[in-house]
């Protein structure tokens, strides 16, 4: 043991330095008090004041196709606006965006964001109410709900992603079924018990395996009839007639036997679209990259038709996702990447860039529609026919039920959270072993405790 | 003749350097003892900068509900409380638990019986044997578990096909709450035994060969000289691995996120898994408190498995 008392000074003066620093180190983390503040809104961005301005800017986008349609229409741009520089970036922003917010370091300007996540992220954001008023009356109400949060609008929305109800034509014509005749979602279960019949082994209907995906389709549903999982003050209202009446249906699909039971384009998701067995998939426009890339046994079969209604007259359009594009308050030319984006979605060369005929997509983007109504004209096509729907005009069907989407449809910030329970409670109906009644009780009282409770 | 007088070097050296020489012994006495601690210096700052810090900021979010911007809210042991009744906390333990169980005890005892046949002299091949259990461990993840996913797969994968010739009917690996862990406790085996194997094999490499010899004199058996020799001198190494396991499987995230996304119904939700859904949800002061339970628990966990060999020794 050592007991040098000028050692154990200069040990103890070493330890307290280091307990000094650490403890001082940790003074740069967020300021603590009783109470919160809630920022949300103290910061709406205006648009540049000169014709030409400069600058640089730096925009996120996710990598893949969509990251080269967007990087083609810069040189338009940089057309526009000589000054502006573009960097743009492939980032996987679900890993990347969140610490680089809370940091503030290399904070980008622009950045290409899932609409459900919006709400989450809307303190770091700037509110671009202001901006976007020329434009607000323009664009599907869906779409401004999604991207609101208090008062505010946090996203400049990109996409619309109508529900549409994809039908294998040639399996149900071989089945002699109509399926045009389809008008109510009663019409749908009629013809799926038709079909079943005609096919013993089939299950017609697709019923949704990944809780995550689930909960994004009973979303469409509800969209469909105007609600959502929480009002715009984040009050929850599944407890409702609307919920209880979607649920209802898929849990007829289930005990009927009328479903298959698969995760989204999971392998036994497409042999069973493949051979014949499911012929109906509920599901947002962009299921058409399925028969366009991986059912090359029916493609050409395919068609696709609104949702049917959830009453007779009632609206066929609901939506399932969509993503939007988010400022960053710390971003350092946030008012120059609004220019990219007002060019991008809201000038006739940016978004026909986007949608219409391009290197990247040879027949345009077909995968979703703009949500500027103006763009989205039914009689004025960016994408062109799809050989893998026999040709069908896609553009004039999706356009026709993207203009029915009702308003109203808040996405809370909690919503990916809301998975862990609605999600789940909607996979064990979907096995047999929660109804309805169950899964709005439980999905309510846990999503209340966990994630309302604790904002 | 003239005379010159060499000037003394003393009085020479006290022109130079004025300075006494208690003072000298002094300065040179402080370097001596200062150098220890300049040359861990470097590391002190690292670990400060990387450990304490975090360490320190995490304990200080735990009481807060932060979200990631603005000032947070003091909110005491609020987050603690919330996850100790939690029953998905609980829930995520368990699960990690019984991945332990289903892991640990099987690929320490198939990690040892391979260790030994590789460290055979008359064994063929060893390089290639080597190696061939090594790949997995260094495959990328990701591709593995797409691989897994299309095996797996209940009504078209080759594993049910394959058990289906035998009469067997198809089973839901990943689609099943009870037989979602066991396939993935499969895919964490496959991926790691091969990189426990290699310690083990270093461990081997250690005992020394006449031990064996002097067994073989005595008359003992190929499994009497395993059981009596080789276990108990691989006891450090094999609690060595026991340990590194238990931190591995109590912190697996990335196998569950890409084969089975926590399900279904959140049964391969692991300890790691559940306090990610925390983080990304901006959920910070929640997730703070949940890493320190994890710490607590794990480390917990390593004391219990290293007093065990310390009491065996």
């Amino acid at each position: 043991m050592n007991r040098n008392p000028k050692r154990r000074v200069l040990r103890l003066t070493a330890v307290g330095a280091i307990a000094v620093t650490a403890l001082g180190l940790t003074a740069c983390g967020p300021d603590i008090g009783t109470d919160a503040a809630d920022e949300t809104g103290t910061g709406r961005l205006q648009a540049p004041t000169s014709e030409q301005p400069e600058g640089e800017i730096t925009i996120w986008d996710r990598s893949g196709d969509l990251y080269e349609v967007f990087d083609a229409v810069i040189d338009d741009f940089t057309e526009k606006y000589p000054g502006i520089k573009v960097n743009h970036e492939a980032v996987d922003i679900n890993a990347k965006l969140q610490n680089t917010l809370i940091t503030g370091t290399d904070v980008p300007d622009g950045v290409f964001l899932d609409d459900a996540l919006i709400g989450g992220f809307a303190d770091h954001l700037w509110d671009l109410t202001d901006v976007l008023a020329p434009y607000v009356d323009d664009i599907a109400p869906q779409k401004i709900d999604a991207t609101s949060a208090g008062d505010g609008i946090y996203g400049v929305p990109y996409d619309l992603n109508p529900g549409l109800l994809f039908y294998n034509a040639a399996a149900l014509e071989a089945a002699g079924i109509d399926a045009t005749a389809i008008e109510t979602y009663d019409d749908l279960l009629d013809a799926a018990r038709a079909y079943q019949q005609a096919r013993p082994e089939s299950h017609p209907i697709h019923l949704e395996q990944s809780p995550f995906l689930g909960q994004l389709q009973l979303e469409m549903y509800a969209s469909q009839l105007g609600t959502s999982i929480a009002d715009a003050d984040g009050e929850l209202r599944l407890d409702s007639p609307e919920y209880e009446q979607i649920l209802t249906f898929l849990d007829t699909v289930q005990t009927e036997g009328l479903g298959t039971r698969a995760e989204y384009l999971s392998p036994t998701d497409i042999a069973e679209l493949e051979n014949g067995d499911q012929v109906f998939y509920p599901w947002a426009i962009w299921f058409d990259f399925a028969p366009q890339q991986l059912l090359p046994e029916t493609s050409g079969d395919w068609r696709a038709m609104e949702l049917p209604a959830w009453e007779d007259g009632g609206a066929r359009g609901g939506a399932m996702g969509g993503s939007s594009f988010v400022l960053p308050r710390d971003g350092e030319n946030s008012e120059l990447a609004w220019l990219f984006y007002e060019f991008l979605m809201y000038d006739e060369a940016g978004y026909s860039a986007v949608w219409g005929v391009n290197d990247i997509y040879p027949t345009g983007l077909n995968t979703s529609i703009p949500a500027y109504l103006p763009a989205a004209d039914p009689s004025a096509p960016l994408f062109q026919p799809l050989d893998a729907l026999g040709g069908q005009d896609l553009w004039a069907v999706a356009t026709t039920a993207g203009a029915q989407i009702p308003g109203g449809t808040a996405i809370p910030s909690w919503w990916n959270g809301a998975v862990d329970y609605l999600g789940n409670d909607i996979q064990k109906m979907l096995d047999g072993d929660l109804t309805p009644a169950e899964v709005i009780s439980g999905s309510t009282d846990a999503i209340q405790t966990n994630l309302i409770d604790r904002q | 003749m003239t005379t010159s007088t060499l000037p003394s070097a003393a009085p020479q050296r006290a022109r130079r350097d004025p300075v006494p020489r208690s003072r000298r012994n002094g300065t040179a006495k402080l370097r001596r003892r200062s150098a220890p601690y300049l040359f861990v210096l470097p590391f002190i700052v690292i670990f400060l900068a990387f450990s304490v810090y975090p360490l320190i900021f995490t304990a200080r979010l735990s009481f807060t509900n932060w979200r990631g911007s603005g000032s947070a809210e003091w909110v005491g042991w609020d987050n603690y409380t919330y996850l100790l009744t939690s029953g998905a906390f609980w829930g995520s333990l368990g699960n990690s638990a019984v991945l332990w169980l289903l892991i640990v005890p099987i690929q320490i005892v198939l990690s040892v019986i391979v260790a030994v046949l590789l460290d055979s002299a008359k064994l063929k091949l060893r390089g290639l044997y080597r190696v061939a259990f090594i790949v997995p461990f260094v495959t990328p993840l990701v591709a593995v578990a797409q691989i897994w996913v299309v095996l797996f797969d209940q009504q078209y994968g080759a594993i049910n096909a394959f058990l289906g010739l035998f009469g067997i009917p198809d089973i839901g690996w990943l689609t099943t709450s009870a037989w979602a862990k066991p396939t993935l406790a499969l895919l964490f085996l496959w991926k790691t035994t091969g990189f426990i194997v290699i310690i083990l094999l270093s461990g081997l490499q250690s005992i020394d060969g006449s031990m064996y010899e002097a067994a073989e004199l005595d008359g003992a058996s190929r499994l009497r000289q395993l059981w009596s020799i080789t276990v108990p001198l691989l006891r450090r190494t094999i609690m060595f691995a026991v340990v590194l396991q238990t931190l591995a499987v109590f912190q697996m995230f990335a196998e569950p996120f890409v084969v089975t996304q926590g399900g279904p119904y959140n049964s391969t939700t692991t300890a790691g898994y559940y306090l990610y859904n925390h983080i990304t949800r901006g959920d910070l002061g929640t997730g703070a408190a949940n890493s320190f339970l994890l710490v607590v628990i794990v480390m917990v966990l390593s004391l219990f498995f290293v007093r065990m060999l310390r009491a065996k020794d």
